[in-house]
């Protein structure tokens, strides 16, 4: 099988989020976007006694760090073993039919919107993963803030981002 | 070149110190997560973008799903002392404002946070140059925080649902994770593929060709 169904990958999802949970796990959320400030501090080598951000995201950036690194290398093996989609590409299918054929477009696109989504998830204090799966499983009300937010604004942007009516 | 590969290397240390899980577990953590998202393929440009633009609902169906099942799981753990509550408080300038944006930028970027290095562990190159982006961001917020903590606001507490229903706290975290399972299911199953991976997907081939035809 070359892809899990939606459901397979939710209950997996899930199990690994109570493990992560778990005392007899990490004792913490599973989150994805402390890592980014974090990495920066590191390789602009700026000092975190000097900037108070860094200060606090020390513990939980290095802890995301090594998990996201675990990723690269799950989703690699994945990519290479099982999905058998590895391939090196710069624009995505969808973004041709919908947006352009523009690789000059699609990577400015993708280093503004890379930019402004760190900046967003970290004034909002998570992200896809911090937020929407470790939050909302704690129902927390923040989480839910930002879940309906997220979701409101990316289909707005959908609709008028890209062009999707029938052509 | 050495002060960068110390302050790599730091980062393990860092990990190690924090009683937070090994190094190894840690780790193994990720490879987990790498290894779901891809297998699922809700990395994908076509599953985020597509999402957004309402022409698939892989994303939701899996994330209320799994948040579904977790809720009820991470309750009755808490509740045995098995794990702990670490809740986000509520920041309303920084939940609106940076909701608001991250909403735009995942759109365009086809990824968030989590998904984008596993896409780019998969070759995706135009991922690679919005992790650049990303890491700029992040540079950016540690250098002007002083700006943003204005824009994020006052921490008004770290409210959670069953704070809102005293006295019911287990029915209402039953209630919780049962109605979000049953949105992942009554979400209708929209999908946007990715002609390039088709040729791997003999079932979802299928699927289209059903679809055609009805």
């Amino acid at each position: 099988m070359r892809r899990l169904p939606w459901w397979a990958g939710g209950i997996l999802m899930a199990m690994l989020l109570l493990g992560t949970f778990s005392i007899f796990g990490a004792n913490r959320p599973l989150g994805a976007s402390t890592y980014v400030p974090y990495f920066a501090g590191v390789l602009f080598d700026l000092d975190p006694q000097k900037y108070e951000y860094l200060k606090k995201i020390e513990n939980p950036g290095a802890w995301e760090g090594v998990m996201l690194l675990g990723a690269l290398f799950g989703g690699f093996i994945t990519s290479v073993f099982i999905t058998k989609s590895f391939r090196i590409s710069l624009i995505p299918t969808a973004w041709k039919k919908y947006k352009n054929n523009s690789v000059t477009s699609r990577l400015l696109w993708s280093f503004f919107a890379g930019f402004f989504m760190i900046i967003g998830a970290r004034m909002a204090g998570g992200c896809t993963s911090g937020h929407f799966l470790s939050g909302m499983s704690q129902g927390a009300i923040s989480s839910m803030i930002f879940g309906a937010v997220v979701i409101i604004s990316l289909v707005i942007t959908g609709r008028i981002f890209y062009k999707t009516g029938d052509k | 070149m050495q002060d960068l590969i110390d302050r790599l290397l730091n980062i393990f240390h860092v990990v190690e110190t924090q009683n937070h899980g090994s190094l190894m577990l840690v780790f193994m953590i990720g490879i987990l997560f790498g290894g779901i998202i891809q297998y699922s393929r809700v990395d994908k440009f076509e599953k985020i973008a597509g999402f957004a633009m309402l022409k698939d609902t892989i994303v939701p169906k899996m994330l209320f799903l799994a948040i579904g099942i977790a809720s009820i799981g991470l309750y009755f753990m808490i509740k045995a002392g098995y794990a702990h509550y670490h809740v986000k408080p509520i920041i309303l300038g920084g939940l609106i404002v940076g909701g608001t944006l991250f909403g735009i930028s995942m759109a365009i970027l086809g990824k968030c946070p989590g998904t984008g290095p596993i896409s780019i562990a998969e070759g995706r190159i135009d991922v690679l140059v919005g992790a650049i982006g990303g890491l700029l961001g992040g540079l950016v917020f540690d250098i002007k925080y002083d700006f943003f903590k204005k824009i994020i606001g006052e921490n008004i507490g770290k409210t959670t649902i069953t704070d809102l229903f005293k006295g019911h706290e287990d029915l209402t975290i039953l209630i919780f994770g049962i109605a979000l399972i049953a949105i992942s299911i009554l979400i209708p199953k929209l999908e946007e593929f990715d002609e390039a991976d088709l040729a791997q997907l003999e079932e979802d081939i299928k699927d289209i060709q059903n679809a055609k035809l009805a």
